[in-house]
């Protein structure tokens, strides 16, 4: 049981700046997802929360004291690393037994916890294997044992189940959800993966370039975004950003409301657009059908400017249609020049 | 078809040749030992390529008798040479590596002393010979002259920088997030060290002890430089071996060679099996 905390935490590598000025907490039990393009500096958040490498400024709060100078092994937490980082001399019991028998842990207490976890994991039956005889399956649930096997104050994993194909996935992030709330611990979890961080994360930060853009809960995020940044990083297909001339009375996408004085760009997600067929006169005309079976993706040109949009279920319109596009004022945002939320005005 | 008959006949002799190169001298080598000096040596005027008359004077003689009358007896047989070549050369290995593999580690992980490898291999810059002559002065002050652990001194200091450096290589390959995973467990840098980094490096560290303990193994002018009488190796006791009737000693020599070959290829054979195995597999996903 732990919270983190990280205050105005600063990190250099040499010229590069990895992390620059993040703050962030993760409350206790939460299920704490960083989302992230790759190398904006998710592992390395997760590094020094380890306490493997120091930050140059800023404070690491674990359940509230300040975790300066102390040993990674003495802050018990756990973590799966991206590549896995199995002992290649062990067999995978020893490398679960691992973190016990290095506490000390009594010896009929490290088989009965062994034998737990490789039931939870269903790993029984390749447990005397080593590393190099199983499959990435098999070691990434190897690797998922050997942090869960022992009882740390929260657990970390980098991007644990990327090297699984999409299905077993999808399995594994509902296991994963499953099991942290059965252990009730904090889970920090990285991922490149918008539709897995959604999933699974009770709060969860966007970062980008070694900042973090945005932190909530993912419908937070995903319904009122402060950047343009933020919009485009959730939601598949992603959110459409015209400049707001497109929209209006009598432009191509018929849009009634108040706009923010600041705003110069409007966003639409793909599922709000509501598209009708229409005359060729104004609107727009749809250059691509992607029937997906539970939704149809449309690509619509209008005036040079390409959007998509997503219809429920299965649709008559075809390519070279042409239609009229209408959003709901509610579900429209707005930007400003420097790609930030707008207010609307009253 | 033609072409490539003709292209595999070439392939082959290229094969063959290079084969010969190598291995014919070995060949001769190993049938001198066993041959009798009328067969070895030019005033026989037989020579032939198998011994005629399979014999083991050459072995009995480098040992301490003589059953030819043409040659007498030697004065010292090689049994000292080979213990004085056996304990430097192991010695020497242990120190380069012990030296080598922690100084490799510790730069490679903390990379403090960025000027040290440099530094380590520029020892390998200069001609032996300009460091061998204070290295005597040195070590006749010290009273190391002689003795087979001063040579084992010599030898460590001398192949620390491969050591070093082939050591730090295998080092920087390895995947840190392995001891990374070792520290969040539970372990202490140094224990990381012993548990999860050298068990990791045993392939690494055998092909290191091998490749620095046939260097010293085959050294001559160091030992040359350092020993007299009592701890001479095997190489500079094989250059003595002369007489005035018949001049150099070619049987006794091979017969030595031989002997002297065996420690690398037993060592080589032992370590194989590591050589051949991945260092990190299985360690990381793909």
């Amino acid at each position: 049981m732990a919270s983190i905390s990280f205050k105005n935490v600063s990190k250099r590598f040499g010229d590069n700046l990895a992390l620059d000025n993040v703050s962030f907490e993760v409350k206790d039990n939460a299920f704490f997802c960083l989302f992230g393009p790759p190398l904006c500096g998710k592992s390395t958040i997760l590094k020094i929360i380890l306490g493997l490498i120091d930050p140059d400024e800023g404070e690491v709060l674990i359940d509230g004291r300040s975790v300066a100078g102390v040993a990674p092994a003495q802050r018990n937490i756990a973590m799966v690393f991206q590549n896995l980082a199995l002992f290649p001399h062990m067999s995978a019991e020893q490398n679960v037994r691992f973190p016990l028998a290095e506490r000390g842990v009594d010896p009929l207490e490290i088989s009965n916890r062994v034998a737990e976890v490789a039931e939870k994991l269903n790993i029984t039956h390749i447990l005397s294997k080593p590393p190099s005889q199983l499959s990435g399956g098999e070691r990434q649930r190897v690797a998922i044992a050997r942090a869960l096997v022992r009882d740390p104050n929260a657990y970390l994993m980098d991007d644990p189940i990327s090297a699984l194909d999409a299905r077993l996935r999808e399995q594994t992030r509902v296991e994963l959800r499953r099991i942290q709330q059965e252990l009730g611990k904090t889970l920090v979890y990285v991922t490149h993966d918008q539709e897995e961080a959604m999933s699974v994360a009770d709060t969860m930060a966007i970062m980008e370039d070694g900042k973090i853009r945005q932190t909530g809960t993912p419908v937070d995020l995903y319904d009122s975004p402060n950047s343009t940044y933020v919009a485009k990083m959730l939601g598949s297909p992603a959110m459409n950003i015209l400049p707001l001339d497109f929209a209006g009375k009598g432009k191509p996408i018929s849009f009634s409301g108040n706009t923010p004085k600041t705003a110069i760009s409007i966003g639409i997600r793909p599922e709000d657009l509501e598209i009708k067929l229409a005359k060729p006169s104004n609107g727009a005309s749809v250059v691509n059908v992607e029937p997906l079976g539970s939704f149809t993706t449309l690509m619509l040109d209008t005036s040079g400017k390409q959007l998509l949009a997503t219809l429920r279920g299965q649709t008559k319109i075809q390519t070279g249609d042409h239609v009229a596009i209408m959003v709901n004022p509610e579900r429209a945002h707005f930007f400003d020049k420097s790609g930030a939320a707008a207010q609307a005005a009253g | 078809m033609q072409r490539t008959l003709l292209f595999e006949t070439f392939r082959f002799s290229i094969i063959f040749l290079i084969i010969a190169l190598t291995l014919v001298p070995t060949l001769w080598m190993v049938s001198m030992a066993f041959k009798p000096i009328q067969e070895w040596s030019a005033s026989g005027g037989d020579l032939t390529w198998w011994p005629k008359n399979p014999t083991l004077d050459n072995f009995r003689f480098i040992f301490g008798e003589s059953s030819s009358e043409l040659i007498v007896a030697l004065e010292r047989g090689a049994g000292r040479p080979i213990l004085a070549s056996l304990l430097s050369a192991t010695f020497g290995t242990l120190i380069a590596m012990v030296a080598g593999t922690t100084a490799a580690y510790g730069l490679s992980r903390f990379n403090s002393g960025r000027n040290l490898p440099l530094a380590l291999i520029q020892l390998r810059l200069f001609p032996p010979m300009a460091v061998m002559i204070p290295v005597m002065i040195m070590w006749a002050f010290l009273g190391l002259t002689d003795t087979w652990w001063g040579l084992a001194l010599i030898y460590g200091i001398v192949t620390l920088p491969f050591a070093f450096w082939l050591m730090k290589t295998f080092f920087d390959d390895m995947p840190r997030e392995i001891e990374d995973a070792a520290l969040v467990e539970g372990c202490s840098r140094f224990r990381v060290f012993l548990k999860i980094t050298l068990p990791m490096m045993r392939p690494a560290l055998a092909s290191s002890a091998l490749f620095v303990f046939i260097l010293n193994w085959s050294d001559y002018l160091i030992a040359l430089l350092l020993t007299t009488r009592d701890w001479v190796t095997i190489p500079v006791y094989m250059a003595s071996l002369s007489s005035s009737m018949t001049g150099q000693l070619y049987g006794a020599k091979a017969a030595l060679g031989l002997i002297a070959a065996i420690p690398p290829v037993v060592m080589g054979i032992a370590i194989q099996k590591h050589l051949v195995r991945g260092l990190t597999f299985g360690a990381l996903k793909e």
